[in-house]
């Protein structure tokens, strides 16, 4: 009987440790489900098995043998099949030659045996049958596909390694129900072959439809394993949660805004590409948080109301006056900040020094074409000063500050001149602690300045200690709006798993 | 429903380009050769298409080679400097050995080694030590000069007659340069079906993906590069064979044109889409280019401007066929 334990695996990137203490064990015949909010680790875990993360202390024990796996190549060897979330699929290749990419049907030594290649892959076609939607065929190149019929190739491809453990990282969350069921029944079938199955998902009915145990991970930590039947979804949540569920310290209330109250930002009905019909408002003085799990449109709508991605519909207004930005540009000129987490393709200019890093949208917004640099360093200086940025001369490269400061010389850059709006698109990112606090500190402060902020924030902890209101977002669009005393833990967790 | 009978109308032609994303370039193709004909009525006389094919031979065989390293998505800046370290290295063995038939062929076949382990080089240089391939070509392109200037300083040293003799001559009464095309053409149908080709396309569409799935990428990218160094050495013996001699720079500017045939013909710099015949293609639209710049008569102080000009254009048609079919 297949077994697989990891004991005590750790792993940390840097300063940050993305997994503390991780304990999982499997069995043949069963479905094992993983789940922790974002960020607890699982991935991670899964990463470690894959061969694709080595970590620094623990170990992996398979069918009672201690193993080291160098890599993907190893952990197939080792019969291991992985379902990749980010999907690992070439997309100009066919269905079938995908499905049998690591291991294609081989005559003469040389050349791929076409026949061969089409009735294997029509065995793992077959099991959708029915399901898998209009344009899927064997020899449909996968770009022309959509999401769901990607994530079933993608789950082909993995059932195609014929691996006696098998491990599914969010495998179903494009899939619609009908594929779910079929995915399902699929699993049960395999774990009556004595497979051993680990499935990760974040849909709670899911979950308890198809798992025989549940381990959950919290902040890098197993925190235990039962099973489903003996366990209840409130429970798991709990586990997830923590003891520290206490309604969180609400932050300062709004300060009040001198002179003119009222909405620093209004969006009414906005749809786009990955959300629809969102709609809130920012009062001046606010911080308005954005939560749920990864990419359930969070991004798309901030960049969308930037200008930064396309909108289909929907209104918006900016101190309310109706506003629809083209490009960023028009938005910077308008007064709305955007900050991304992902500083490398948004935030810095790459090798340039700090000071030209600071003061693009102080030329856009007044129209500068020249400027004294003695001028522009004491500008520059004063937004540096108060996000206590560390560098040793203003014309050093960006790229010689930590990523903690990076960031700051980014935020710097929109507060020589005041925007009315600023939206921050999960900005902390990969940052040290001092730097994250020297931020929310700042942030308290500009809303206090009757700034309209909106923050979205992969980090559920961070959330709850900043946002004066939150949004909860599924599957695009809101589901769940929380405030005051509201705004715990269990909430947020619970808003954000509920089946979509 | 309007759109799904939108698309079924032009579902012919678009389904075709997606087969063969060499069509635009082959249409271009045609173009050019009517022009020569009204140009030059004798440009399309069966004397100067073997003229034209015993020239551009090689620039086609550089594509091809080209093409295997853009399929990963990779480059390689080197070819025309291998191709350089093999034409003087084959001259001067034959030179060495008496240019008798033997010896000849012992000689072609060192060449072709030279290349392999260019390829290899190359291959390790970028797949192993994971430098960027645009540079790190562009380096060993600097040695591999480097190296050919050592075996051959100055160029000049005549090719053995039984080399340019053959490679210029017939066989029962076709020309050696037809024979060489219809080898050229079965060796690329066979390698089209290896596992190979889809590889070095999966990886070029997605290498982390391909790592993922449980791929030896690097060993997949350095074969490419190896098999890339095979065809510029074929390049290099039909470049001795054309010329007739040794020159230790010949190679150096037929790089990017080797580039350029491989975009003309359709394949993406970025990987994952190619076909070795849209290179062919590519590579013949150059020449054809070159002919007809002459034929017109441009006068030798704007030849230069015009042909730039007309690879432009080319590009530019290759584009708007395909844009307008992708819409």
């Amino acid at each position: 009987m297949t077994e697989l334990l990891i004991r005590g695996a750790r792993k940390a990137y840097g300063a940050t440790l993305a997994l503390r203490r991780g304990d999982f064990d499997l069995k043949g015949g069963e479905v094992h489900v993983l789940i922790g909010s974002n960020g607890s680790g699982k991935s991670t875990l899964c990463k470690i098995v894959a061969g694709s993360v080595k970590p620094d202390a623990g170990e992996v024990i398979l069918n009672g043998q201690p193993v080291t796996i160098a890599g993907p190549q190893a952990s197939r060897a080792l019969g291991i099949g992985i379902f990749y979330q980010e999907l690992s699929l070439s997309a100009r290749r066919t269905v079938a030659e995908n499905i049998l990419l690591p291991d294609l049907p081989m005559k003469g030594g040389l050349f791929v045996d076409r026949v061969a290649l089409a009735s294997r892959a029509a065995r793992y076609i077959a099991e959708f049958d029915g399901v898998s939607g209009e344009g899927f065929a064997a020899d449909t190149p996968v770009f022309k596909l959509r999401a769901d019929q990607r994530q079933l190739v993608e789950i082909m491809k993995t059932l195609a390694t014929e691996a006696p453990i098998l491990i599914f990282d969010e495998p179903t969350s494009a899939l619609d129900r009908a594929q779910v069921e079929r995915f399902f029944e699929i699993l049960k079938r395999l774990k009556g072959e004595g497979r051993a199955i680990v499935f990760i998902s974040h849909r709670m009915d899911e979950i308890f439809a198809i798992g025989d145990r549940v381990t959950v991970i919290r902040d890098g930590e197993t925190v235990a394993t039962s099973n489903i039947a003996e366990t209840d979804v409130p429970s798991v949540i709990r586990q997830m949660v923590g003891d520290h569920d206490e309604v969180v310290a609400a932050p300062p209330a709004a300060p009040a805004v001198s002179g003119d109250t009222g909405t620093a930002l209004g969006v009414e009905g906005l749809g786009g590409s990955g959300f629809s019909n969102v709609s809130f408002s920012v009062a001046r003085g606010e911080i308005l948080g954005f939560g749920g799990l990864h990419g359930q449109g969070q991004s798309a709508v901030l960049r969308a109301i930037f200008g930064a991605a396309p909108r289909a519909s929907g209104a918006i207004a900016v101190r309310g006056e109706p506003f629809a930005a083209a490009n960023p540009r028009q938005a910077i000129a308008r007064g709305v900040a955007y900050v991304s987490g992902d500083r490398g393709r948004d935030g810095i200019v790459q090798g340039r020094p700090i000071l030209e890093n600071v003061t693009p949208v102080h030329f856009l917004r007044n129209r500068l074409r020249i400027v004294r640099p003695g001028e522009l360093q004491k500008k520059a200086a004063g937004p540096l000063d108060a996000l206590k940025t560390k560098f040793q001369t203003i014309d050093h490269p960006i790229n010689s500050l930590s990523g903690g400061n990076q960031q700051k010389v980014v935020i710097a850059r929109w507060l020589i001149d005041r925007p009315d709006v600023l939206l921050l698109d999960d900005p902390t990112k990969g940052i040290d602690l001092q730097a994250k606090s020297d931020l929310f500190a700042l942030i308290r402060q500009l809303a206090g300045e009757g700034l309209g902020i909106v923050l979205y924030s992969s980090e559920d902890a961070e959330l709850l200690a900043n946002a004066d209101r939150i949004l909860v977002f599924n599957s695009g669009s809101v589901t769940r709006e929380l405030s005051g005393e509201d705004r715990t833990r269990y909430n947020l967790y619970h808003a954000a798993y509920e089946a979509a | 429903m309007t759109s799904l009978s939108a698309s079924s109308q032009r579902s012919g032609f678009a389904a075709a380009i997606e087969r063969l994303p060499f069509l635009p370039a082959l249409l271009i193709l045609v173009v050019l050769i009517a022009l020569n004909g009204w140009f030059e009525p004798n440009s399309l006389g069966f004397r100067a298409v073997t003229g034209l094919v015993s020239t551009y031979l090689a620039l086609m065989m550089l594509a091809i080679a080209q093409t295997y390293v853009v399929m990963a998505g990779d480059i390689d800046l080197s070819v025309g400097a291998i191709l350089s370290l093999v034409n003087v290295v084959v001259i001067v063995l034959m030179e060495q050995w008496g240019g008798g038939g033997l010896t000849v062929l012992a000689a072609c076949f060192v060449g072709i080694l030279t290349g392999l382990a260019c390829g290899l080089v190359n291959g390790l240089v970028v797949a192993a030590l994971r430098l960027q391939a645009i540079v790190a070509t562009f380096a060993t392109s600097i040695f591999f000069t480097g190296l050919a200037l050592y075996v051959l300083p100055v160029a000049g040293t005549p090719a053995p007659a039984a080399f340019w003799r053959t490679y210029g001559g017939r066989i029962l009464e076709v020309p050696f340069v037809f024979w060489a095309v219809a080898v050229l053409a079965l060796l690329l149908v066979a390698l089209v079906r290896t596992r190979l080709t889809t590889l070095l396309l999966a990886v070029g569409d997605d290498a982390q993906g391909a790592f993922q799935s449980g791929l030896p990428v690097v060993a997949i990218r350095i074969k490419g590069y190896v098999l890339c160094g095979l065809f510029a050495a074929l390049a290099a013996l039909c470049v001795t064979g054309d010329t007739a001699s040794g020159d230790p720079l010949v190679g150096g500017k037929m790089t990017l044109y080797s580039v350029a045939a491989v975009v003309l013909g359709g394949s993406a710099l970025s990987g994952g889409k190619g076909t070795v015949v849209g290179s062919l293609v590519g590579a013949l639209i150059i020449g054809l280019i070159n002919s007809l710049v002459f034929f017109v008569g441009t006068p030798s102080e704007w030849q230069n401007l015009v042909q730039g000009l007309a690879i432009l254009i080319a590009l530019m048609a290759g584009v708007f066929v395909g844009r307008r079919v992708g819409q």
